[in-house]
C-alpha cells in the first residue's frame, strides 16, 4: 500500500502540468455546467412537438464536393488536447490542410445538445456545424431521423487502416456509414476501498445493504439498465421488455432499502472523491483522472460485464463544409495525432497503435505518458474488451417503455 | 367635437396596447401552444399530432401525484419558514433600523449578488458526508459515521429556504416601512399591551406584505427543480424535476406540458384559497 503510494507520488511529480490542468478545469467547469444546462432547459421549453419525417435525409449528395477551407466543429468541453492555451491537434491540422477550424466546446450532454439542433434538422435545414460529437445511441437516433450525412469512406483511408477492430461496423451504425469514433469509455464501478471495506468485483455488491446511503447510480437510463441487465445474466442486445421490468424491480428494491444515495450525472465524480459515495457506477476516464487526486480510488469492470460506449464524429445533414469534415476525421486517425489527443484527454483511444507511440514518448517526456499508455482504462486489455457490451439499439416503442420504467425508478 | 370624444374614448385602450401586445406575444401565445401540446400524441420519430388525448392529464396525475404533493408540501413548509424568519428581521429593520436601513437591506441582499447555482453548489461542499462540517463533527464523535445531511429532504428544504428568503423579506419590509409609528403610540395610549398592539395594528397592516411575499415564495418554490437536483437524493424528487426530465431527456412534450398545466392549476387553486382566507379587502390596504 505505502509502496504504491510512494510510487504514485513520484509519478505525479514527474507528470507534466497539462494533465493536472485538465482535472482542475473539469472541476471548475462543474460549477458552470449546471448553469449551462439550465439555459439549455429553458431553450428546450420552446421546442414544440412537431412532425418529423424519417425519410427526410433525401438525396445522399453533399452540399459541395470541394474543400471549402473552413470547418465548424462542435465538441464537448476538454475533449481535445491543449498546450499553453493552444490546441496542438487543431493547429497541426490547420497547418497541414489550409483549413481554418472553428472549434467550439458547445456540447454539455447529448440530450440538451439534441434539443438545440432538433428544430432546424427536422425542417431539413442546415445547422452551423460540420462535425458534431455525440454518443452512440444518439447517433442511432439521429440516423433514424435522417439527420446525418453518409460518410464517403473513400476519403477515410486512415480510419480503415488504423481504427481498432471493435470500432468497425458497430451495432448502432452498421459499417460506420454515418459516424466514426472520436473517443470512447467504459461504464463500470468506481469505488473507494477505504469506505467499502474491501474489493468490489461484482455489480451485485452495489445492492449490498451494508453500503446503505453510500451507493451512486446513474440517471443515464441506458447505463443503469444495461449494467443491471448484465448482472441479471441478460445480454443487452437480447433484452426483452420483461427482462427490463425485472431489472427495474431490482433497482426499485435497491432504492427502497435506502442503499442508493442518488441518481447522478457527471457530479458523481466529485461525490466519490469527497467520500459521499463508497461505490458508484462510474465512467473509466473520470476515475483515471480522479486517481491523481486520490490514488486509492479504483475502477473495475464488473465480472458480469460492463458497457463500452463510443462518442462519435458525424456530419449533420446539409452541412456546409462536408469535405473539410471528412479530411479532419481522416486526420485524427493518424496514429501520431490519436496519441496526442489521448495523451491529454485520457479516454479510450480508437487507434490501438497510439499505445506504442505513447510508450515511446514516455522515454523522452516523462513517466506520465507511461501511466497513460499502460493504463487499462485508456487501452483496455483484450480480456476487458471481451467483457464489454454495447447499449441495445432501441426501437421508438422500446425507448418509450424503457423511459417509463426508468422514470418510475428515478422520480421516486 | 364628435371626433375628439371618439379619440378620448380610445385613449385608455391605446395606452394599454403595449401591455396587451406584450402579454399576447409572451404569455398567451406560449400558453395556448403548450396547452395544445398537452393534448397531442406521438413521439419524436413519427411526430406529434393533436388528437385531443386528455388522458395524459389523468395518467400523469396518477403516476406523479407523490411528486405533486411533495412540491406543494415543500412549498408550504418553505413559505411558513421564511415568513417566521424574515418577519422579525424586516420588522426590526423597518422600525428600528434608523439611518442604516439601507445598509441592513443590502446585507440581506448581498449573498444574492452571486449566482444561486454557485451558492447551492457550495452547500454541497460544506455539507459533504466527510466535508469540513460533518467530517469534523464525526471525527470528534458528536455524530455517528453514517449521519448525512445531503440527499435528504432536510437538505432540499433548507436549500429552498436559503435561496428564497429575500422574496419574503423585501415585500414584508415595504409593508412594515409604511407603518406609521403614531398608530402604535395611539394603540398604547388606548391601553393596548404589546401583544394586542401587534395583533390589532401591526399584523393587519403588514398583511399585504405577507400576502405578496407568500406568493413570491410559494409559486417559484413549488416549481423549483434545482435544489432537489443539487442537494436532494432518491426521495426528494419534485414536480419540476419530472417536467425537466419529460421535456429535456424523454422528449415527451405532451406529458411535460400536461404536468406543467396541472402544476399551474394546483398553484392557482392554492392561491385562490389563500386570498379568500386572508380576505381581499384587507389586502387592498
Amino acid at each position: 500500500m505505502t509502496d504504491r503510494n510512494k510510487e504514485l507520488e513520484r509519478l505525479m511529480a514527474a507528470m507534466p502540468r497539462r494533465a493536472i490542468t485538465r482535472r482542475d478545469l473539469l472541476r471548475r467547469a462543474g460549477a458552470g455546467a449546471g448553469a449551462l444546462s439550465i439555459g439549455a432547459f429553458l431553450a428546450a421549453c420552446g421546442v414544440e412537438g412537431q412532425e418529423t419525417d424519417p425519410s427526410a435525409s433525401g438525396e445522399d449528395t453533399y452540399t459541395t464536393e470541394k474543400v471549402a477551407g473552413t470547418l465548424n466543429f462542435a465538441n464537448w468541453p476538454l475533449y481535445i488536447d491543449r498546450l499553453k492555451g493552444r490546441r496542438p491537434t487543431i493547429d497541426d491540422f490547420e497547418k497541414q490542410s489550409d483549413i481554418t477550424v472553428n472549434y467550439k466546446e458547445v456540447i454539455q450532454d447529448n440530450e440538451s445538445f439534441f434539443g438545440t439542433v432538433q428544430e432546424p434538422l427536422s425542417n431539413d435545414q442546415a445547422i452551423e456545424w460540420d462535425i458534431i460529437v455525440v454518443t452512440d445511441w444518439m447517433i442511432a437516433r439521429m440516423i433514424r431521423l435522417g439527420y446525418l450525412e453518409e460518410l464517403d469512406h473513400s476519403q477515410l483511408s486512415n480510419f480503415e487502416a488504423h481504427a481498432g477492430e471493435i470500432y468497425k461496423d458497430p451495432v448502432y451504425d452498421p459499417s460506420n456509414a454515418h459516424s466514426v469514433p472520436w473517443q470512447s469509455g467504459i461504464t463500470g464501478i468506481g469505488y473507494n476501498p477505504e469506505l467499502t471495506g474491501g474489493e468490489i468485483t461484482s455489480f451485485d455488491q452495489l445492492f449490498d445493504p451494508k453500503l446503505e446511503g453510500k451507493v451512486g447510480m446513474f440517471k443515464e437510463m441506458r447505463d443503469t439498465f444495461t449494467l443491471t441487465l448484465l448482472s441479471n445474466g441478460v445480454e443487452p442486445q437480447d433484452a426483452t421488455i420483461e427482462d427490463v421490468e425485472a431489472a427495474q424491480k431490482r433497482l426499485v428494491e435497491q432504492k427502497e432499502q435506502g442503499i442508493v444515495r442518488n441518481y447522478y450525472g457527471n457530479e458523481y465524480a466529485d461525490a466519490l472523491l469527497r467520500g459521499d459515495l463508497a461505490a458508484t457506477m462510474a465512467w473509466s476516464g473520470d476515475v483515471f483522472q480522479l486517481q491523481f487526486d486520490n490514488p486509492d480510488l479504483k475502477f473495475v469492470v464488473p465480472e458480469e460485464g460492463g458497457v463500452l460506449w463510443v462518442d462519435n464524429m458525424a456530419i449533420p445533414q446539409n452541412a456546409e463544409h462536408p469535405i473539410d469534415a471528412l479530411e479532419f476525421m481522416n486526420f485524427v486517425y493518424d496514429p501520431e495525432i490519436a496519441a496526442q489527443i489521448t495523451g491529454w484527454v485520457n479516454y479510450i483511444c480508437p487507434v490501438p497503435e497510439a499505445q506504442e507511440l505513447l510508450v515511446k514518448q514516455s522515454k523522452t517526456d516523462g513517466r506520465y505518458y507511461k501511466t497513460v499508455a499502460e493504463s487499462p482504462l485508456v487501452f483496455p486489455t483484450p480480456e476487458m474488451e471481451s467483457n464489454l457490451y454495447s447499449y441495445k439499439d432501441l426501437s421508438p416503442d422500446e425507448e418509450e417503455q424503457w423511459q417509463d420504467l426508468f422514470g418510475e425508478l428515478v422520480q421516486g | 367635437m364628435a371626433a375628439k370624444s371618439e379619440r378620448g374614448r380610445l385613449t385608455p385602450y391605446l395606452l394599454t396596447l403595449p401591455g396587451v401586445l406584450w402579454l399576447t406575444a409572451f404569455f398567451v401565445v406560449p400558453m395556448v401552444t403548450m396547452f395544445s401540446v398537452s393534448f397531442q400524441e406521438g413521439n419524436i420519430y413519427e411526430g406529434y399530432r393533436f388528437t385531443g388525448h386528455w388522458q395524459t392529464y389523468t395518467d400523469t396525475l396518477g403516476s406523479y401525484s407523490e411528486q405533486f404533493l411533495r412540491s406543494l408540501w415543500y412549498g408550504l413548509i418553505v413559505t411558513a419558514a421564511v415568513l417566521l424568519i424574515t418577519f422579525p428581521m424586516s420588522y426590526w429593520i423597518a422600525l428600528k433600523g434608523g439611518k442604516r436601513k439601507n445598509l441592513f437591506l443590502l446585507m440581506i441582499l448581498l449573498p444574492f449578488f452571486t449566482p444561486f447555482i454557485i451558492r447551492t453548489l457550495s452547500w454541497k461542499l460544506i455539507l459533504g458526508d466527510e466535508g469540513i462540517f460533518l467530517g469534523t463533527l464525526k471525527n470528534i464523535g458528536i455524530l455517528p459515521d453514517s449521519y448525512q445531511v445531503l440527499a435528504t429532504p432536510t437538505a432540499v428544504i433548507a436549500g429552498l429556504i436559503y435561496n428564497f428568503l429575500p422574496f419574503m423579506a423585501l415585500p414584508l419590509y415595504v409593508a412594515l416601512e409604511k407603518l406609521d409609528p403614531a398608530l402604535l403610540e395611539a394603540a398604547q395610549d388606548l391601553y393596548s399591551n404589546k401583544r394586542e398592539t401587534f395583533m390589532n395594528v401591526t399584523l393587519p397592516l403588514a398583511l399585504p406584505g405577507v400576502f405578496a411575499g407568500s406568493l413570491l415564495t410559494f409559486i417559484p418554490v413549488a416549481g423549483d427543480f434545482i435544489n432537489a437536483e443539487l442537494l436532494g437524493g432518491v426521495n426528494t424528487t419534485m414536480i419540476g424535476n419530472v417536467i425537466q426530465r419529460e421535456i429535456l431527456v424523454n422528449l415527451d412534450y405532451p406529458e411535460g406540458a400536461a404536468i406543467s398545466f396541472l402544476l399551474m392549476a394546483g398553484i392557482l387553486l392554492g392561491v385562490f384559497l389563500y386570498a379568500r382566507a386572508l380576505g381581499t379587502e384587507e389586502l387592498m390596504g
